[in-house]
């Protein structure tokens, strides 16, 4: 199970970050789009091929492993109880064309590389600042979290026993991580200050992505197969 | 976006991870909790609306990406939702005390089931994976409607949830040290204190 980028050399590596995030998006519109249930089992296919093909066999087994608990829930639901096995097989399809096309964007596409594109394209620092400070923060807070609950238990809290015990256990779990968490914000916000983060000029980006022609008629063809498909189903 | 003030831009990112963090605590606690919209509540309670729908946008787009899985983003209404509940309730003064603070959370409840239900029935088939799913399979095999299986399940786990959530920012707010309080104006007023 991996969920994040691993480095590599192929083609999705080497798009560009939009590119990347262009299929995942057409991906997602052809799920619904597409004519069920044969369109979302043949685009859960296609993905696979192309996971194969970036040789990322491993986004493909983690996809495989997160799509497991939809396909047997799906299967008890809608195939045993309401005896709808299509409706069972259609929305598992879509989950998993979904999932595999989304592992595979986060497999290929570093955050540094997405936040350089997204700045070199003029999106405001702040919302590449918030992109890549939360990313940052969630690991470190969540290992916070399990300190704390270690630390805690070392002093004699009791994590076990009736529901009431231990809900009143959350309140000196989450009070220290919160208030540690708040003690943080003065010093960013001074930090953040002294580089001018309210300053709404354009910043250049050190080393933006490289994009091509090839890439943007790529990007077109994309948006023009999720449009496409949409007014044929319309239509239709 | 470039309005945003470098407080807001230091806080934003510290209430995404309180969110994605606190699930330890339940698992800790073995409690059927998520406490995934602590931080957004928190901060809803501190500095308002706007800084409490960015922090809900911000965490369930963080959540999905750190998660891997895409459909996560499509509950994004009930964060957005969440966020507005809870900076009226800080507005009301409803974090004043416990009993408040249970009651409205409770509402907060009933409003996230409300607004999850269609989600998780309309786009997932009434299945999400984790706990509820398996109090909505209980619910569909004792013959319960799908729709209303899934409604009376996220309604379980969401009161509950919001309920402890809503305790835990009052037990919050309430310790805040007198030099961070007066950092966020807007707390004294989630306390009823002006």
């Amino acid at each position: 199970m991996i969920v994040g980028y691993v480095a590599g050399k192929s083609p999705l590596h080497q798009a560009h970050p939009f590119t990347a995030l262009a299929l995942a998006a057409t991906v997602v519109v052809l799920a619904f789009a597409l004519p069920a249930p044969q369109g979302p089992a043949a685009l859960a296919v296609a993905l696979a091929a192309l996971a194969l093909l970036a040789r990322l066999p491993r986004v493909l087994l983690t996809a495989l492993g997160f799509s497991l608990p939809f396909w047997f829930f799906l299967g008890v639901i809608h195939g045993l109880i309401g005896e709808t096995p299509l409706r069972a097989l259609t929305v598992g399809a879509q989950i998993t064309a979904m999932l595999t096309a989304f592992l595979l964007v986060l497999a290929t596409v570093h955050p540094a590389r997405l936040v350089d594109a997204l700045l070199q394209r003029g999106v405001p620092f702040s919302l590449a600042y918030l992109l890549s400070a939360t990313l940052q923060a969630v690991p470190r807070l969540r290992r916070q979290a399990a300190d704390i609950v270690e630390a805690q238990r070392c002093r004699g809290l009791r994590v076990r026993g009736s529901v009431w015990r231990r809900t009143r256990a959350v309140v000196p779990l989450a009070i220290p991580l919160v208030l540690g968490a708040l003690g943080e914000v003065d010093e960013r916000a001074m930090a953040l200050d002294a580089r001018g983060a309210a300053a709404p000029a354009h910043r250049t980006a050190l080393e933006p992505p490289p994009d091509s022609t090839a890439q943007r008629v790529v990007r077109w063809l994309l948006a023009a197969a999720a449009v496409g498909v949409i007014v044929w189903r319309v239509l239709a | 976006m470039a309005a945003v003030s470098p407080r807001l831009l230091a806080l934003i990112p510290l209430a995404v991870g309180i969110n994605l963090a606190m699930g330890k605590f339940a698992a800790a606690t073995s409690l059927p909790l998520f406490l995934d919209t602590a931080g957004t509540v928190l901060v809803a309670a501190l500095a308002g609306p706007a800084a409490a729908l960015l922090t809900g946008v911000v965490s369930q787009t963080t959540f999905t990406v750190l998660d891997g899985r895409l459909m996560w983003l499509a509950f994004l209404p009930v964060q957005l939702g969440v966020a507005l509940y809870a900076s009226w309730a800080a507005w009301r003064g409803l974090f004043a005390s416990v009993p408040r603070a249970l009651l409205s959370g409770a509402g907060l409840g009933v409003l996230a089931a409300t607004l999850s239900w269609p989600i998780s029935l309309l786009l997932f088939g009434g299945v999400t994976a984790g706990g509820v799913t398996i109090v909505t399979t209980l619910l569909t095999a004792l013959g319960v409607p799908l729709t209303w299986a899934v409604y009376g399940a996220s309604l379980s786990a969401d009161v509950l949830d919001k309920v402890v959530t809503f305790a835990l920012v009052h037990a919050v707010l309430i310790s805040l040290p007198g030099r961070m309080a007066a950092r966020f104006p807007a707390a004294a007023r989630a306390l009823g204190r002006t």
